[in-house]
Formats: structure tokens, C-alpha cells, sequence
């Protein structure tokens, strides 16, 4: 099996860039927990270009910046494929990947740690310390991804400090100082905060923003999505493919709108186009107008009633009337 | 997008969705995604769209014309109402954005040698293929030098080019205007298959509109019209050139395949002086196959131009027949008043609206009435309602009218204070603590000796009553036309104009009973003519009600009187608001009422301060609809106990029938309605509750003491065999 894995710009610009992949130390006593934590790779993924910067940032980090924290938060709306891009990062580093949402209820004792009690097998309890979900991920080789940054509560946020900043390490209640090792990565991911509604997110906390980079994820192209729909369905009608991916091209334009007049409150996400509409497809391939099936179950459900009117002037602007026949070829 | 309710438009569309107002509704449903497409379109995010009765386009803002909606909505085709509405609209903020042939060149010397082969007999033409290939290059900003060497300032305005004209007269001096129709019709075209070509959906709209119409054109039109409307199509891909072979003469057949090479290129083309250069060729291409007209007129100047006309007018009528004429394409007149409309809007009338607001009174008002809500009556009937606040300017008359409502309350013999009287403890209180007088249990009433001393009370102190969820509204709606206005028998030697002022009044004393009750209350004033805004002065009123109705008698013909005087609700006192912020407005509606003649003079003397007097119109109300919709309103307010009075002085303008029909159909659903009619007996044919009042006093006593019955006798039937409810006789009179 390789030991470097290569990424290849995808917009034929840069250099392909050449990384090592994780090795997890068979010392470690929850190796087999880690290696079971690596993402396999999605044969359908598309690379947009996300991945290849991912591999440029960790080539700069080799380079140069050894032991200064550069840690990176992806910001773009709902369906973007934030995680997924950093999922796929791990799958293809070999890096055990722990994603870690940063709810509202979730607390700094949630993440780090805290010391719980525990029966002793004889009618009486000893105390004895547990580790929280980020403490647990760092201790060995990991990708660990902090989604939702800003839904959790600053004051949990503010726990995470010392983890991100140049001391690079959480000191535990116990006195134990877990350290940040040069094996782990830690991303984030997180969406805008205007006036959408992504209901518990708020603004993050300036102290806390400035401890990462932050890079947007913009809804993706109608020439990339309509790649990311045929190498996910390769038997879909050509002409499908198309029309979902000018839909949802068309719906994103106008839930990225400055003007709250003309714009969607819904955005079509790419489990929508990916996941939903082909399904919709398949479901009513015997029908008239499959595609139209497939909106009305599987896309105006979601979507808010002042803005039907909007989805389905896109709809008649952009599709009208959906090819007959079945989408999907033998 | 066909919805199960939608016809096509090749089916019987009723004659109500198609008029102007229903265009423009279906219009506003897709106003934003328009707007959304048009900044798309035109990279500019500050892009306006709105209507307007001169369509327009300048950098930031395009107004289209609504009319060229309602055009389309005439095709037959195999289209819904909706696809129509976001297509016609879509093809008009299009075409808006990307005509532009302002920009003024030197006439291309291979058009300048085209010209004078056409003028000198002898003269070599030049290859048709030159006529596109056009070397102009315009010189960059910034990099031009002055006379003395100089680089020129970056803001200096660009020297003009001697002889630079425009693509149109430069077509118009080579080839006549028969190149310019040519020229106008393929850019249209082209401008359709480039811009809609991201939007399928509404080019399949487009292209079936198109196609339905076009076995009737190609029928109907000559060889120089059928060769026009074969060029548009194949150049817009709405045909296949053989398709099209077919249906056209031989000789016309013949042309297309010698033009096929020139229409290829269009598509690709994105300066209107190459697609004025393809114009040409496809002129001379019918010049080649006896397409254009010349005969022996030819030979003098005068019968050059006549034929030159005719052979525009040919091309014009043969695509106009089939495309949906946008104005800026239409022809070269309707060209620059689109630019120019742009450039001369005055700052009043074309202010800077919302994407869905109009900018002149005419389309202002069609957006009024097109966004008033329809009001659907018991008997199947339907109809607009506009509702909106009544003006405040009002308010400026206020000081007048207080002093006047107290003479007239005295005179008329109408309590102005503790309005609710023994309402009060057995009404308000009970509603809201929970006790018949009010007082805590404990407390000691100041009713209780009265009360023990007279045998109704048996102890000192009271126990406190269920709670109970009752809960009240009541609506009043007065009659606002100018008859009310009128003089009338006050006594009987005297007339005096006391039904509006009586009927004021009335409402001003209720008002005071609800609040001092605290129970929902709305007062509204309906009539028909020409809706006043909220903001409106006497000037601005009778300014904007000339211009709208000037204007819309121009677009609409006879539908302007419709959209004219519309059926109006103004809302003096809403449901939820203060009855504070609504008395100056009725105190001034008093003093208007009571004095119609000075408050007239007044009007004269200030129409820039005075309220719009002049809404009070002769015309005849259409009271079912301003009664289902202010029972509508009623409903929907969380209400037990619901309550209307109508007062009116006159025969509604439906049928006595239908609003007979509303009024049960509203008593049906729980709510009093009582009716007072003003000297006029229509009442007591529409409700069963009803009064009908020769004097003021009368008036203003029948509207109060009725909703006080009405609200004894629902606290007696809650509370079953009550004292008071015997010691008020008035009850049967209103609830039997």
C-alpha cells in the first residue's frame, strides 16, 4: 500500500502536491478504535479544488511553519460538502477522523473531560477521570473536525483556547498537559451567520475566530455540479443532469441574494441534487415528468411557503416541463 | 408547472383572467425571481425592475410596460396563464437590458459602397461577405493623446468621430428603413436565443407561443414578411429551415438558402453593428429573389420611399405577427422613447420604488387594485376591494370638529362621557377580573347599598363568577359616498348635510363605548371612485386621480373606468390599532361632514395642506362586499362575541339580493350584523336586524344603543335570568 498520497489540482494550475500518509503507532492502546475511525474514500467525491488546497496548506505547514498553529474552518451555507470535503481529506491521508458537533448544549467538560464516578465491584464508587471527545481524539494520530464552530457558546469555546493557540495543549483537571502532537490536524467547519436561518449559530467570538484560518465554500458551479451528479449517477439522462444542476445553480443565485426582496430563504444543498432528486427520480421513473415527481416530493417539502412562488418560477424558467421517459438508462 | 386549476391558453380563459389587474397579480408572484434573473443577466445587483406605463431601461432601472403582458396573454398556444407570466416578463426585462444602439460609429465603408451601388447605376457592389466584416475598433480609455501630446484626463469625455451615427441611421442612409426593420427583428431574435438560452423552460414557453402562431402569419403574410419571419425564427432556433421551406412561397424558400450562410452567423455575433451588417445581406438576398418592392414608382425619390415603407411595413407585420413585440424592438420611433423615457422620468413620478412598485399613477393604481384582495360573496360573485387607511391629513381638522362633536352630541342628545354606562360594571369588569361589578371579592362595591337597598343583592359581598372566555368585537362600517354629503331635512322647513356628520358621530361614540369597554372595535368608511392613500392631500389626491385616469383611459380604453373607481375600504380605526392615534381623523372627518362647504373652501385655499375632500365621489357603493370583507376581518380576530353595523343610505349598486345573501350568510357564522338605513328603506330588505332613521339624533342613538342592546343581551344569555336584563327594553327591538 502507498505511503504518500498525491493531489492534482483540479483547475490544472498548480503542481500536483505529494504528502505522506498517517501511520497510527501500534503502541497506542486504542489503535484499533483509531484505524477504525478512517474514512473509506467516496468513489463518487469530486474534487473542486477544496482538497487540493487542503494538501497545499498542509505542504506549507511541512515546510515552514512546524509547530505553529495554522488550524482551518470551512464557512459556506448548508449543503456545500464542508464536511465532506474534510472527511475526504482524512479518507485519503489515512487519517483517523473524528467529527465533533459543537452544539449548543454541548459543554467544555463534554469535550475535554471530567472526572466521573465509577462502581469498584465491591458496593462502593472511585472517582476516576474520562476524557471529553477532543481530548480523546488527540491523543493519537487524527483529522478531528470541529462542525458547527459557531453554534457551541463561547464560554465552551473559550476551553479550547490554549488547544489552538501557540500553546498548542489542553491541561487537564487531572494536571495532565495532552499536548497537540504533530499528527493531528484540527479543521473546523461552520456556516454564515446573517440573517438565514441556521437557527443556534451566532456570531463567533472574535478571539476565538482569530485562532483559525477561515475559508469560504461557495455553492459549487453548474459545470462541477453537474460533474459531482454523473460521477454520482452515471446512467442519469444527460438532460437530467443538466436541468438539476441549472435548478440548482438558479435557487442558490437567489438564496445568495443581498436583496431580502428577491432572494429564497432555502437554498438547494447538495444532498438535495446528490442525494434526493435522484432518488425522486428513481422512485417516479415510470411517471409523466419524473423530474416534476421528483420536486414536488422530494424538494418543495423543504421549502418555506413564502418562497414556493420563487422555487417555481425558477422551475418554469429553468425546466418547464422535465424529459419524458426514464431518467436513469439501463 | 401546469397546475390542475390552470387552462391553457388555447382553452377558454375567463374573460377575469385576463384583464389587466389579474396580469399584473400573476406578474407580481414572479416580480422577484424576475427581478433575480434581470440582475443576473445584467451583472448589476442594484438592477430595478418595476412597472410602468412607458416601458424604459437606464443602467439601474428597467420599467416594463404591463400592457405587453396582457398582449400575450391574447396568443392561443399551448401555454398556462403562469407561463405566460413569467415569460412575457422575463422576454421584456431581456430585451430591455440588452438593446442598446446608442453608441454612434463612421458609417463601415463596405456599407457606404453597398449604398452607392444601390444609388448609381454601374456602381460595383461589394461582396455580401464584407458587409459583416467590420474593422471598427474602439480606441481604449486612457490611452488616447491630446493635441499637444499630452495624455488626455481620464475623465475627459471621449472626442466624437466625424460622421459616427448610430447602428439605425446608419441603416437607415445605406438601405432604407426596410434594413432597419431586417435589423430590428434578427436582433430580436438573437437576443432571445443568447439570453434565454440558461433559461429553457421560458424559451419553451416562448417557442410554443411562437409556433402556435405562426401557420396563421406565414398564411397571412407576403414574400418579404414570410422571408422576415423566416429569418427570426431560424435565427431564434424556433424552427428548422425546412419546416419553414414548407410553409413558405417558393421564391421566399429559395432566399432562405441563399441567407442560411448570413443567419449562421448570428448567433455568434454580439455587436449590433455586425447583426446590421447581416440586416444587409439579408436585404440584398431578397433584393436578389424579387422579394422587395420595385416597380416603376422606383424611378422618382418620393415613390423609392413609398416602396421602401411598404417593404418595412412587410417585414414588420410578417414577425410581428408571430413575436411577442418587446417596445424597444418594435420599431425605431418606439426605440427612442424607451431610451428616452428613461432619461426624461421626472424625479415625482418615477421615483425609486421597490422592485415591485410601480413609479406613475396610472400603474401605481393597476398595482392597487391588482394587489387588492378579492372578495368572494355567498352568492358565487367575486370582486376587487381595495383597502387601505383612511387619509390622516383628515387630522388637520380636527381641532374644529372636537369643538363641534360636543354642540352636536348636546344637541342631538348623545352622552359623550361614561358612554357604557351600566355597561360598564356589568360588562368590562366581568370580563376582565372575573366579577360581575368589578370589584375584588372583599372589596365593597359602591353599587352595594344601592343594590341591597333595592332587593337585588342579598349580601354585602360578592362571590366571584366562573371565569368566562367571552370576549368581544364589533366593526362599524359607514357609508363615505357623496350622497351622505347631501342636504337633507333636518327639520321641516330647514336641510342640512347631518347623514355623514350624524353617522361620525355615531361612530365617535361607540368608539368611546368599545374603548371605554374595552372590547375590539374598527370603524370603516366605504365608498367607489378613486382610492385615496393614506398620505394624500387635496392636491396630490386630485393630482394623481387626473393623471392615472388620463393615462389608463390611454392604455386600458374601457377598462379604465374599473380601475378607476374601485370599491374601497378605507380603514379609520383598525383592529389593532389605538383609538387614540384614530380620533383626530374622525374628529376631522366630522367637522368635514358637518360643514361640507367650508371645509371645501378650505380645500381650495390650501390643497397642499387639506385632506383629500374630493374622495367622496358620486357613485353608487357596492355595500356586499365592503360587509363580507369587514365580517371577514371580524372573524379573524380571536373573538367570542362578533358584531357589525352598517350604516348606508342608499340602494348598493350589486342586488339587494346578494347582499340580503351576505348579510344571513354572515349571521350564519355567528356574527350580529344590524343594519341603519338613512332615510332609505334598502335595509330592511338586506337585513334582518335592521332601523331605518329620518334625523341625526335618531341616527346616533341607534347606532349606540344598538351595540349596547346587542351586548346586554349577549351577557344575559350567558348569564341567564339577570335583573338588568329585564330593566333594558331596548333588547327585542334589535335581537328579536
Amino acid at each position: 500500500m502507498a505511503d504518500t498520497v498525491t493531489f492534482e489540482d483540479p483547475h490544472g494550475i498548480g503542481a500536483p502536491i505529494t504528502l505522506d500518509k498517517a501511520t497510527i503507532p501500534p503502541d497506542l492502546p486504542d489503535a484499533d478504535i483509531r484505524r477504525d475511525h478512517i474514512p473509506q474514500p467516496d468513489p463518487y467525491y469530486v474534487d473542486l479544488g477544496m482538497l487540493y488546497r487542503l494538501a497545499a496548506l498542509e505542504l506549507v505547514r511541512e515546510r515552514r511553519f512546524v509547530g505553529i498553529p495554522l488550524h482551518l474552518a470551512l464557512r459556506g451555507h448548508m449543503g456545500t460538502g464542508k464536511d465532506h470535503d474534510l472527511e475526504q481529506f482524512a479518507a485519503l491521508l489515512g487519517l483517523p477522523y473524528y467529527r465533533i458537533p459543537l452544539t449548543g448544549e454541548v459543554r467544555d467538560i463534554t469535550l475535554i473531560g471530567s472526572v466521573k464516578l465509577h462502581g469498584d465491584g465491591k458496593g462502593g464508587t472511585e472517582s476516576r477521570w474520562q476524557d471529553g471527545d477532543i481530548t480523546r481524539a488527540i491523543r493519537g494520530p487524527s483529522l478531528v473536525n470541529l462542525s458547527e464552530l459557531n453554534a457551541a457558546g463561547a464560554e465552551t469555546l473559550f476551553a479550547l483556547h490554549g488547544l489552538l493557540d501557540r500553546h498548542q495543549a489542553l491541561e487537564l483537571q487531572t494536571g495532565e498537559m495532552v499536548r497537540l502532537r504533530d499528527d493531528v490536524r484540527i479543521f473546523g467547519t461552520l456556516n454564515p451567520t446573517d440573517l438565514r436561518d441556521y437557527a443556534g449559530t451566532q456570531t463567533l467570538n472574535k478571539a476565538f475566530a482569530d485562532r483559525w484560518i477561515i475559508w469560504e465554500k461557495e455553492f459549487p458551479s453548474e459545470e462541477e455540479l453537474e460533474a459531482m451528479i454523473e460521477r454520482r449517477h452515471p446512467t442519469l439522462n444527460r438532460e437530467i443532469v443538466e436541468l438539476v444542476a441549472k435548478l440548482a445553480v438558479e435557487i442558490n443565485e437567489s438564496f445568495v441574494s443581498g436583496d431580502s426582496r428577491t432572494r429564497v430563504e432555502t437554498p438547494m444543498s447538495l444532498r438535495t441534487v446528490l442525494d434526493r432528486i435522484p432518488a425522486g427520480l428513481d422512485m417516479y421513473s415510470a411517471a409523466e415528468d419524473p423530474l416534476r415527481r421528483a420536486w414536488d416530493e422530494f424538494v418543495l417539502p423543504h421549502i418555506d411557503p413564502y418562497d414556493r412562488d420563487h422555487y417555481e418560477t425558477v422551475w418554469a424558467a429553468v425546466v418547464r416541463r422535465g424529459p419524458a421517459g426514464s431518467p436513469y438508462s439501463k | 408547472m401546469r397546475a390542475h386549476d390552470e387552462t391553457f391558453l388555447r382553452e377558454v380563459l375567463p374573460p377575469e383572467d385576463r384583464v389587466i389587474e389579474a396580469v399584473v397579480a400573476r406578474y407580481q408572484r414572479v416580480a422577484p425571481a424576475i427581478t433575480r434573473f434581470a440582475r443576473s443577466i445584467s451583472g448589476n445587483d442594484e438592477l430595478r425592475v418595476r412597472l410602468g406605463s412607458q416601458a424604459s431601461a437606464s443602467k439601474d432601472e428597467i420599467v416594463i410596460d404591463p400592457g405587453v403582458f396582457q398582449a400575450a396573454y391574447a396568443r392561443s398556444a399551448p401555454v398556462t396563464p403562469t407561463e405566460v407570466a413569467l415569460t412575457s416578463a422575463l422576454h421584456e426585462a431581456i430585451h430591455l437590458i440588452a438593446t442598446d444602439f446608442d453608441e454612434e460609429r463612421p458609417i463601415p465603408e463596405s456599407w457606404l459602397a453597398h449604398q452607392q451601388s444601390l444609388e448609381e447605376d454601374g456602381a460595383e457592389p461589394p461582396p455580401l461577405a464584407e458587409l459583416t466584416s467590420y474593422d471598427w475598433v474602439e480606441a481604449e480609455p486612457g490611452t488616447d493623446y491630446g493635441p499637444d501630446g499630452e495624455l488626455d484626463e481620464i475623465y475627459d469625455v471621449p472626442e466624437p468621430v466625424s460622421g459616427a451615427v448610430t447602428v439605425l441611421d446608419a441603416l437607415h442612409t445605406v438601405a432604407g428603413p426596410a434594413a432597419e426593420a431586417m435589423f430590428l427583428s434578427i436582433e430580436d431574435a438573437r437576443q432571445e436565443a443568447r439570453h434565454l438560452s440558461h433559461f429553457p423552460g421560458a424559451r419553451s414557453v416562448l417557442s410554443d407561443l411562437y409556433r402556435a402562431a405562426v401557420p396563421g402569419a406565414s398564411a397571412n403574410a407576403r414574400p418579404l414578411g414570410q422571408f422576415a419571419l423566416s429569418c427570426f425564427l431560424l435565427v431564434g432556433d424556433y424552427f428548422e429551415r425546412d419546416d419553414l421551406q414548407r410553409r413558405v412561397a417558393p421564391h421566399v424558400a429559395l432566399a432562405l438558402d441563399d441567407a442560411t450562410p448570413f443567419l449562421d452567423l448570428v448567433p455568434d455575433l454580439d455587436d449590433p453593428w455586425a447583426v446590421g451588417g447581416v440586416a444587409l445581406q439579408l436585404i440584398e438576398v431578397a433584393r436578389m429573389h424579387g422579394l422587395l418592392t420595385e416597380g416603376a414608382a422606383a424611378r422618382s425619390a418620393v415613390g423609392r420611399r413609398g416602396e421602401m415603407e411598404a417593404d418595412q411595413m412587410q417585414i414588420a407585420e410578417g414577425v410581428d405577427a408571430v413575436r411577442v413585440v418587446t417596445p424597444p424592438l418594435a420599431d425605431r420611433e418606439r426605440y427612442e422613447e424607451t431610451r428616452q423615457a428613461a432619461q426624461t422620468v421626472s424625479a415625482e413620478q418615477g421615483r425609486q420604488a421597490d422592485v415591485d412598485q410601480a413609479g406613475d399613477p396610472a400603474t401605481d393604481q393597476l398595482m392597487k387594485v391588482s394587489t387588492a384582495p378579492t372578495v368572494y360573496l355567498p352568492t358565487g360573485q367575486a370582486g376587487k376591494l381595495v383597502v387601505g387607511e383612511f387619509p390622516v391629513e383628515f387630522g388637520r381638522f380636527a381641532p374644529q370638529g372636537r369643538e363641534m362633536l360636543e354642540t352636536a352630541a348636546r344637541k342631538w342628545g348623545v352622552a359623550q362621557r361614561r358612554v357604557s354606562g351600566e355597561l360598564y360594571p356589568l360588562f368590562l369588569a366581568n370580563q376582565r377580573r372575573g366579577l360581575r361589578t368589578g370589584f375584588d371579592a372583599g372589596d365593597l362595591s359602591p353599587y352595594t347599598p344601592l343594590l341591597l337597598g333595592a332587593g337585588l343583592y342579598e349580601r354585602m359581598f360578592e362571590r366571584r363568577d366562573l371565569p368566562n372566555r367571552r370576549s368581544y368585537g364589533v366593526s362599524l362600517l359607514v357609508d363615505g359616498s357623496a350622497s351622505m354629503l347631501q342636504p337633507r331635512d333636518i327639520r321641516s322647513d330647514r336641510k342640512r348635510p347631518w347623514a355623514l356628520a350624524a353617522a361620525t358621530l355615531g361612530a365617535w361614540t361607540l368608539a368611546r363605548l368599545a374603548d371605554e369597554l374595552q372590547i375590539e372595535f374598527e370603524v370603516a368608511i366605504f365608498n367607489r371612485g378613486f382610492v385615496a392613500a393614506a398620505g394624500d392631500t387635496e392636491r396630490s389626491y386630485t393630482e394623481r386621480r387626473g393623471l392615472a385616469t388620463g393615462a389608463l383611459r390611454r392604455t386600458q380604453g374601457g377598462a379604465a373606468e374599473r380601475l378607476t373607481r374601485t370599491v374601497n375600504h378605507y380603514l379609520v380605526k383598525s383592529f389593532p390599532s389605538r383609538w387614540r392615534a384614530a380620533e383626530d381623523a374622525l374628529a376631522g372627518l366630522f367637522w368635514m361632514a358637518s360643514a361640507p362647504q367650508e371645509a371645501a373652501k378650505e380645500a381650495r385655499k390650501d390643497p397642499n395642506a387639506a385632506p383629500p375632500i374630493s374622495m367622496f365621489d358620486k357613485a353608487a357603493n357596492v355595500d356586499e362586499f365592503n360587509l363580507a370583507h369587514a365580517a371577514e376581518r371580524l372573524s379573524a380576530r380571536n373573538v367570542s362575541h362578533r358584531m357589525i353595523v352598517v350604516l348606508a343610505d342608499g340602494m348598493t349598486r350589486g342586488s339587494v339580493e346578494a347582499l340580503a345573501e351576505t348579510a344571513s350568510s354572515i349571521e350564519r357564522g355567528g356574527t350580529m350584523v344590524l343594519g341603519i338605513g338613512i332615510g332609505d328603506e334598502t335595509v330592511q330588505a338586506a337585513y334582518s336586524r335592521n332601523q331605518v332613521v329620518e334625523r341625526p339624533d335618531a341616527l346616533a342613538s341607534a347606532m349606540v344603543d344598538g351595540v349596547r342592546s346587542a351586548l346586554f343581551r349577549s351577557i344575559a344569555d350567558e348569564g341567564g335570568d339577570t335583573w338588568w336584563t329585564h330593566a333594558t327594553e331596548q333588547i327585542a327591538q334589535y335581537t328579536s
